[in-house]
């Protein structure tokens, strides 16, 4: 053994391009093995994202087509559609940003490997910053760019505004960014963990109170009125204040749409001065501050509120009291698991968040007011997003269950209560928060688009139909094809039986919504009349019944293939 | 022989908690320091905060003369931390981690391959230097987060439970070490609860019980502390029930 180093008179700590070289290493490893070990799934994704993709942009494309119809409506309506769209990009990013911030400066591992090396605080906090920028973009790409492309095909733009428009979205990025980075810090510097829980409950009461007072706005708000216009406009000044980001965007947009290049210029350099010093002042105050924070989220760290823990399991053994004991702990389980879990709830919040944003934003006018093709095709689209989003959650969150419990073995190989009870625990489980986060955006739906009692029931049963196809799918194939030797859920959603899962649980919601969008075609041709709501219930009846019979058939395999396995 | 480590009437609270309560200790150049102690007596927090991952609320901690509070940079570059559950970047090689670090250290290429040499032929960790560590057992993270730790040639090893999960070849090999960096000069302060392996290699021995030190010394000072007991396991029995109590 070599002699310990002499102590240099003055250490000099590496920059953040050593630890930005290696983390691009480690993307490019991570890019190649996950090509290697599961192609089938990176075509499928590369698939799907450019059906995603193709899908935006018709639709942008046929809303600039059908706002420039009428010249003051054009004037009116897009600005209006690209300031929804940066404040609700503002608030989602700010908010996506501090849950990424807050786990990979407070909670990772990574963190306190970092804090121990000889680095410069300010140099981890501005990997970290890094990183959830660039993990929290990708939304930004996924919608931003067809909407560039849409606006430009029906502009006739010039090659100029495809740059600026980029440029515009990468210096929009780090404001809020910079914000949910702030937002992290003061949460764990400022507020104890059960502070920090309170203030998450004030956050969903505070979400509800400004779901319900749209509700309310948007029940006094008359379409067809003399004063419309000026409510319209009263209504929407908050968003187009001049101190938001998301208003230079727009502004900046349209002088770039109008080849106004000055005035686009002068907008483009506010954003990047605002975002550089935004940026900048978050990583400093955020690293000054960082030692003790640390120090605090480390020691609070398992801190638990004895009552909150005693009521979660005692309503949490209450909605399962259908269920036998021991099934009924497991779900049980599961649940205060679930709902323990930031990363599993948070993004059913934040997909669902968005698509009630879009609600609430939707009723300009009834649909049950607007023309008949309007009344089925809005709720079909509901349906359609919904059924997408239970697809993405299922896959990622329920399908690793039954191998994650095989990893512990206790439960599985162990626990004496048939295997086929715990395949119900875990499906049970799933419809419990499927289902009710389902219905709640579809009551959302009904009530603001003001859709009638009978498509109402219609769309629920269909809801419920694909929340059981979906969950038996991915509780059936967990247990058919599980990987007990994986302690990561995410690579076990990755792997073979999480792509087929993906794959099978996309072409069942293709099943079910193509029989839809046939029987909402036909109403949206015929109208309502006593032969089509026969029609619509018989097929729906059948669409309802395939995603029951799927889910069952799923299940059987699986709990089959569980039976005989040994782990 | 000047100290290495100096922990000067630390406390340390978590909210109503008493993790560590007025400790002081000191571990000198050339020493292995054994850290004994029942669960949640406040061994790890001790250990991060010699690492600078937790701040003394009173008292400081210094690392080879230079305080973690006030010139934290100085002091980690002159330790080296291995935790209780040794962190690799998954998607990177070992080759490319140790690459990493290295660098990180400031070392040169010559530096490092020299270094690296030694360790890659010392804990046996050639045949998968080149797998990404995503790959590993625990052992094999293990060897290769211990390759990582001495890469830099630190004047100070601060390590948490090291033999866990270690095959007995491993652990020969780690003792070995672990002796041979103390014989160099080296400073090595070590939390475990294998007390035979800290009865086999500790120059000295400190027992924590919550949160403060009630023993320290060479094991034959402990057994004198303890009735002539010989056996380390017997000593840390008798001594933490004697606190029992009287607590």
């Amino acid at each position: 053994m070599t002699k310990p180093s002499e102590i240099a008179p003055v250490f000099t700590p590496c920059g953040i391009g050593v630890l930005w070289r290696m983390k691009s290493r480690a993307l490019w490893n991570h890019t190649r093995a996950v090509v290697a070990e599961a192609p089938v799934k990176v075509f499928a994704t590369g698939i799907f994202l450019a059906a995603i993709w193709m899908a935006l942009y018709m639709l942008f494309r046929w809303g600039f087509f059908f706002f420039q119809r009428d010249a003051l409506q054009s004037a009116v309506a897009i600005p209006l559609l690209f300031n929804f769209f940066f404040v609700t990009l503002l608030v989602l990013l700010t908010v996506s940003n501090a849950i990424l911030a807050y786990g990979a400066l407070f909670t990772h591992e990574e963190a306190a490997y970092l804090m121990a090396a000889p680095l410069r605080t300010r140099t981890t906090v501005a990997l970290k910053y890094g990183e959830s920028l660039f993990f929290s973009s990708w939304s930004l790409l996924l919608l931003g760019m067809p909407l560039m492309m849409a606006i430009a095909h029906v502009q006739n733009e010039a090659w100029l505004f495809y740059p600026l428009f980029i440029a515009y979205f990468l210096a929009f990025i780090p404001i809020p960014g910079a914000l949910g980075l702030l937002l992290a810090w003061m949460i764990v510097r400022y507020l104890p963990r059960s502070a920090r829980r309170s203030l998450l409950h004030v956050g969903v009461a505070v979400l509800i109170v400004a779901v319900l007072w749209g509700l309310q706005s948007v029940r006094r708000w008359e379409w067809i009125d003399e004063n419309w216009l000026d409510g319209f406009f009263t209504r929407l000044s908050i968003i187009q204040a001049s101190v938001l980001p998301s208003t230079w965007v727009t502004r900046g947009i349209e002088a770039a749409v109008a080849d106004r290049r000055g005035d686009a210029l002068r907008y483009l350099i506010v954003l990047v001065a605002n975002g550089l010093f935004l940026s900048w002042f978050a990583i400093h105050l955020v690293s000054f501050g960082f030692v003790g924070a640390f120090d605090r989220a480390g020691g609070s760290r398992g801190e638990t509120d004895r009552p909150a823990v005693e009521t979660s399991g005692g309503v949490a053994g209450m909605i399962f009291a259908f269920l036998p004991k021991s099934p009924r702990l497991i779900a049980a389980k599961d649940l205060r698991m679930f709902l323990r879990d930031p990363l599993q709830w948070s993004q059913l919040a934040i997909l669902f968040g968005l698509m009630s944003l879009y609600l609430i934003n939707t009723p300009r006018f009834s649909v049950a007011d607007g023309p008949t093709r309007w009344s089925s095709f809005i709720p079909f689209l509901n349906l359609t997003a919904i059924s997408f989003i239970l697809a993405t959650f299922t896959s990622r969150f329920v399908f690793p269950l039954i191998s994650m419990e095989g990893h512990q073995l206790w439960l599985i190989g162990l626990l004496p209560i048939s295997r086929a009870w715990i395949l119900v625990a875990k499906f049970s489980f799933a419809m419990v928060v499927t289902l009710s986060v389902a219905t709640g955006v579809n009551m959302l739906a009904s009530y603001i688009l003001r859709i009638s009692f009978v498509s109402s029931v219609v769309h629920w049963a269909v809801t419920a139909s694909v929340c059981w196809g979906l969950c038996g799918f991915a509780v059936g194939i967990g247990a058919r094809l599980p990987k007990f030797d994986q302690h990561n859920p995410a690579r076990i959603a990755n792997g073979l039986g999480g792509t087929i899962n993906l794959i099978a649980s996309v072409a069942l919601i293709a099943f079910m919504l193509a029989g839809m969008g046939f029987v909402t075609y036909r109403v949206g041709e015929g109208g309502i009349n006593s032969r089509s709501e026969w029609m619509v219930f018989i097929l729906a009846g059948v669409i309802v019944l395939l995603g029951i019979a799927a889910g069952t058939v799923a299940m059987a395999v699986g709990a089959r293939h569980l039976k005989r396995i040994e782990v | 022989m000047a100290d290495a480590i100096c922990i000067e009437s630390v406390v340390k609270r978590f909210g109503a908690k008493t993790a560590v309560d007025n400790l002081t200790l000191n571990v000198a150049e050339g020493e292995l320091f054994a850290f004994l102690g029942p669960n949640g007596a406040g061994k790890t927090t001790t250990i991060k905060m010699i690492a600078g991952l937790l701040m003394p609320q009173e008292g400081r901690v210094t690392v080879c003369g230079h305080s973690m509070g006030h010139n934290g940079l100085a002091a980690k570059a002159q330790l080296a931390y291995v935790p209780d559950q040794p962190f690799l970047y998954e998607k990177l090689t070992g080759r490319e981690f140790l690459h990493f670090v290295a660098e990180m250290y400031g070392l040169s290429r010559a530096q490092r391959d020299e270094s690296l040499g030694e360790l890659v032929d010392r804990l046996d960790i050639g045949p998968f230097m080149d797998q990404l560590a995503d790959t590993y057992s625990h052992g094999m993270k293990q060897r290769v987060v211990l390759a990582a730790a001495l890469l830099h040639k630190p004047r100070v090893l601060v390590i948490d439970e090291p033999m866990v999960g270690l095959d007995p070849k491993t652990v020969r090999e780690v003792k070995d070490l672990l002796c041979d960096m103390a014989r160099a000069g080296g400073t090595v302060f070590m939390s475990t609860h294998t007390l035979d392996v800290a009865e086999a290699v500790a120059d000295r021995i400190g027992i924590i019980r919550h949160g403060s030190l009630i023993c320290l010394g060479t094991l034959a000072e402990l057994r004198t502390q303890a009735s002539g007991q010989e056996s380390l396991e017997t000593i840390f029995l008798e001594l933490t029930d004697t606190r029992d109590e009287t607590v």
